[in-house]
């Protein structure tokens, strides 16, 4: 109070507002503004708007502190001091666990395919376990001895197999698929005595979906197989709902070649024998 | 004078050059203000982390629906296009052929880069269609509306000379009749400029391929 005395008609009211109230403190320190000069507003206005801030608290904790501490003025105001503080910080932690938390979700959200993959249980991730063998995709003729059945990766025959959502009821050439494969489908296998319903099952999520194609696998040690380039997971019933997150985390992402690479003008006949180069393919 | 010094001291030194009487509260008031500061940056930068979040179509959104359902629409006309490119007898079932099958593979491509840049995954996690009232119950036997089925596909890849003129165009201009009614459920559903005019673009191609492909059916049916 002393040292605004000397401001003049200025401080008078920012100063006094700021010992009352808060709300007091803006009004007065917008009409200071207003009245004086723009040169020395701008140094004035800022220290004038940090006093009611801390004028707020202050005027809580003398409010509260005369029902509840008739003792010592020094310790009082202390302890007042850090009852708003604590209740600010309470506040905002609060306020920014909650951003945080919508912050975190959206990022999960958004987190590249490739870490979400690795978190599907049970996937086997041969980009890091065999660089080698998904770095491979040239086109090669004839049959090819793949070193992971279903194959996953690696060179493989000019054609591709048809991936428009073909279902395929007999077992078809790796060569081929492996060539679906690196377009971005994901190619899903199953027992040739897998039970019909089962089979059905896996049908109704491939059926009309482009990149994704289905056919039975001779001497599969789970009942499915899902393979995508570089990455293979296998399950033992059809209800699996990591069928879905796999479909979902790799289908066109894992593509080599991008999204427009083609699926359709593919083999879309059977037999594990894959086409020869030649004038046959009008099929 | 002392009004000024006060003045240009009070930034600088508020605290100490404060009464006794007022130090504690300035002094709890210059903590305040600095929690109060820092949260409320914290505030705002989460905020300005979220916004384009916000702001971008979600992965249930129609636009992202959009999307990835026509991405799969478009690419059974390329199928189909490009069948009557190689097979087709009519010089016209090719010509149209090839228009169909690289426009909508351009297309494609335009919808994959929409959902890469909306960090969104091309496949969704909800049934196909479940972006337009009613969209779901339009599904048969897992097609979107005006699809051929795959006993039709191959009966298209099979069939050649007339045959095969006549049945692509019957097969795409039922596509097509499906693929307007989807733009139109996108049409009146987003206000996202690209997109909408994508889909307006897309629309009017296809009302006038409708047009040519009946033509050239009636033609050739004669």
């Amino acid at each position: 109070m002393s040292i605004s005395t000397p401001g003049g008609p200025e401080r008078h009211p920012t100063v006094a507002s700021t010992a009352k109230k808060s709300a007091g403190g803006r009004p007065a320190s917008g009409k200071s503004g207003s009245g004086k000069p723009a040169g020395g507003r701008p140094g004035s206005g800022k220290p004038a708007g940090g006093r009611p801030g801390s004028g707020k608290p202050a005027g809580g904790q003398r409010g509260g502190k005369k029902p509840r501490k008739p003792i010592t003025p020094v310790k009082v105001t202390q302890e007042r001091n850090w009852g708003p503080i604590a209740l600010f910080v309470a506040v905002g932690v609060l306020a920014v666990a909650i951003v945080g938390y919508g912050g975190w979700a959206t990022f999960q959200g958004s987190k590249p395919w490739d870490e979400r993959a690795n978190e599907i249980a049970g996937i086997v991730n041969y980009r890091e376990k065999d660089p080698e063998l998904v770095a491979g995709g040239n086109h090669q003729q004839g049959s090819i001895q793949y070193s992971v059945l279903p194959p996953v990766a690696g060179p493989h025959n000019d054609a591709w197999q048809n991936c428009m959502g073909d279902i395929y009821d007999a077992p078809i050439a790796s060569e081929h698929a492996v060539h679906s494969l690196e377009h971005g489908a994901v190619w899903i296998t199953y027992q040739p005595d897998l039970d019909a319903g089962q089979v059905e099952k896996l049908a109704e999520r491939v059926r009309g979906n482009e990149k994704l194609f289905l056919s039975p696998f001779e001497g599969l040690d789970k009942a499915i197989s899902l393979q995508a380039w570089g990455y293979q997971l296998k399950v033992d019933n059809a209800d699996d709902g990591r069928i879905d997150d796999f479909i979902k985390t790799l289908k066109v992402n894992a593509s080599v070649e991008g999204p427009t690479a083609l699926c359709a003008q593919g083999v879309t006949a059977t037999g594990t024998t894959p086409r020869e180069l030649g004038p046959q393919m009008p099929q | 004078m002392t009004a000024l010094t006060t003045l240009e001291e009070k930034p600088d030194g508020a605290p100490p050059a404060d009464s006794a009487a007022r130090r504690p509260a300035t002094q709890f008031g210059t903590a305040a203000m600095a929690i109060a500061i820092v949260i409320g940056l914290l505030l705002g930068y989460a905020g300005g982390l979220l916004t384009p979040d916000f702001n971008r179509p979600g992965d249930t959104s129609a636009e992202a629906g959009f999307a990835r359902d026509m991405t799969t629409h478009h690419a059974q006309a390329v199928e189909m296009g490009l069948i009557a490119f190689k097979n087709g007898t009519d010089r016209e079932v090719q010509t149209i052929g090839s228009d169909i099958a690289l426009g909508q593979q351009g297309d494609i491509g335009i919808m994959q880069a929409w959902l890469r840049s909306w960090e969104l995954d091309p496949t969704g996690s909800e049934p196909r269609m479940a972006w337009l009232p009613d969209g779901t119950e339009m599904i048969r036997d897992g097609l979107m509306p005006g699809m051929a089925t795959a006993e039709q596909m191959t009966q298209l890849r099979e069939a050649r000379g007339t045959e095969l003129d006549v049945l692509f165009l019957e097969l795409m201009i039922t596509h097509h009749i499906g693929g307007i009614h989807m733009v139109d459920a996108l049409l009146d559903q987003s206000d996202e400029e690209d997109v909408v005019q994508t889909a307006q673009t897309m629309k009017n191609t296809q009302q006038t391929d409708l047009t040519n492909l009946r033509n050239a059916l009636e033609r050739i049916q004669g």
